[in-house]
């Protein structure tokens, strides 16, 4: 078939491209799976009433990760447009998370320590944020796939930390443990770790 | 500084993405034209050039609203053609081909504005398609009646018909990466 001949075809083509909002149907979707998900296996913590600002306050923090990483994901999925600073910015919140966390424990009785920064328990929040990140970043990807991304590592781990901030806020909904060191620290762990599945599942899925 | 091939090209792609018709087709020929010597340089040889940009601009059209006015459009015309290239080579890798680095021609053996036929015919591949996808294409895109025309003809609705044109082209571009991998 000649060059010619296929650009004659492609711009005959009467479909226009498909209007609607994408990214708003994505996070409704991904929000209403993750409730699911959280009201039949995880449910609320049973001192809602009592916390609620420091439970407000988790979920801020986590939408901070969420806000950069789903600006940074948005940049990656149209392509031709710099992503460095967006990127360094999600960098820096990592890093500042881990700062607040080493500031916090230092401001802690030493004998309190290791309580205050590992809560007591195994840290759950390791595998409930990606668990609660998985639906999220499954309608975020869809989205991201029927654009253009290039860089497709890069772009799932966007998607993968975007997810994690987001499944974050929905498991702050839980979480039992206040201390700011915890949250600093395993938090932005767990949603490293849905970053970085995002980063390996994103260089396969998002193909095109 | 912008050259005169972006300003060009952004006028044409904007007028295109608001429907028209006959600036979208010349902006898919200054694409053409820019990303030839691109992938004559790269690629195997002058047919595996072509089937790269074919299936550039296909992904170009289908894809349009990837591109964000507010950014150049060469910039993301570019980043579309090394995506393609670099995909082409990754399913090659996978089936054992060796990828080349360096030219595997003479660069001036055929000069870049002119069109070889790429390897694939279109034809053939088109029968892969299931008969809806196929009769869709061939009526509106081959015999350019209009999607009311086509409609008429198969009893089947516009919307399904541009759905079906749609869908088909995706599975043509596709079926021709497959091809050339």
């Amino acid at each position: 078939m000649k060059t010619q001949d296929l650009i004659a075809a492609l711009a005959r083509s009467e479909e226009q491209p498909k209007r609607g909002r994408p990214w708003l149907a994505a996070l409704v979707i991904g929000l209403v799976t993750a409730l699911a998900i959280f009201a039949a296996f995880i449910g609320p913590r049973t001192d809602m009433i009592d916390a609620i600002g420091v439970v407000f306050a988790k979920a801020a923090f986590s939408a901070a990760f969420a806000s950069i990483a789903l600006a940074l994901m948005g940049r990656l999925a149209k392509p031709g447009r710099p992503a460095a600073k967006l990127l360094r910015g999600l960098a820096a919140i990592f890093l500042v998370s881990l700062i607040i966390a080493a500031i916090a424990l230092m401001g802690d009785d030493p004998g309190a320590r290791m309580q205050a920064w590992t809560g007591g328990a195994f840290p759950w929040c390791l595998i409930l944020i990606p668990l609660l990140a998985l639906p999220f970043a499954l309608a975020l990807g869809f989205v991201v796939k029927t654009l253009a991304p290039t860089r497709l590592a890069l772009t799932g781990g966007a998607i993968g930390a975007a997810a994690g901030g987001l499944g974050a806020m929905v498991y702050a909904l839980h979480c039992p443990i206040d201390s700011i060191a915890f949250v600093a620290t395993w938090y932005a762990l767990g949603i490293a770790i849905s970053a970085v599945i995002g980063a390996v599942i994103g260089a396969r899925f998002l193909r095109w | 500084m912008q050259s005169n091939e972006e300003i060009r090209l952004r006028a044409l792609m904007l007028k295109g993405l608001d429907g028209d018709a006959g600036a979208h087709r010349a902006f898919l020929e200054g694409v053409a034209a820019l990303l030839r010597g691109y992938f004559r340089r790269r690629a195997a040889d002058p047919a595996e050039a072509e089937d790269l940009l074919q299936e550039t601009l296909i992904a170009i059209h289908t894809r349009r609203t990837s591109y964000d006015p507010k950014y150049p459009v060469t910039a993301w015309i570019h980043a579309i053609a090394r995506y393609r290239l670099i995909d082409a080579w990754r399913r090659k890798k996978r089936r054992g081909v060796s990828v080349p680095i360096e030219n595997a021609w003479e660069l001036h053996d055929t000069p870049d504005d002119n069109e070889v036929d790429a390897r694939l015919d279109a034809a053939t591949l088109l029968e892969k398609l299931p008969a809806k996808q196929r009769e869709s294409i061939r009526l509106v895109k081959l015999e350019e009646k209009s999607v009311r025309e086509a409609s008429a003809i198969t009893g089947w609705g516009e919307s399904d018909i541009k759905v079906s044109i749609h869908r088909g082209l995706k599975a043509l571009a596709k079926m021709m990466r497959e091809e050339t991998a």
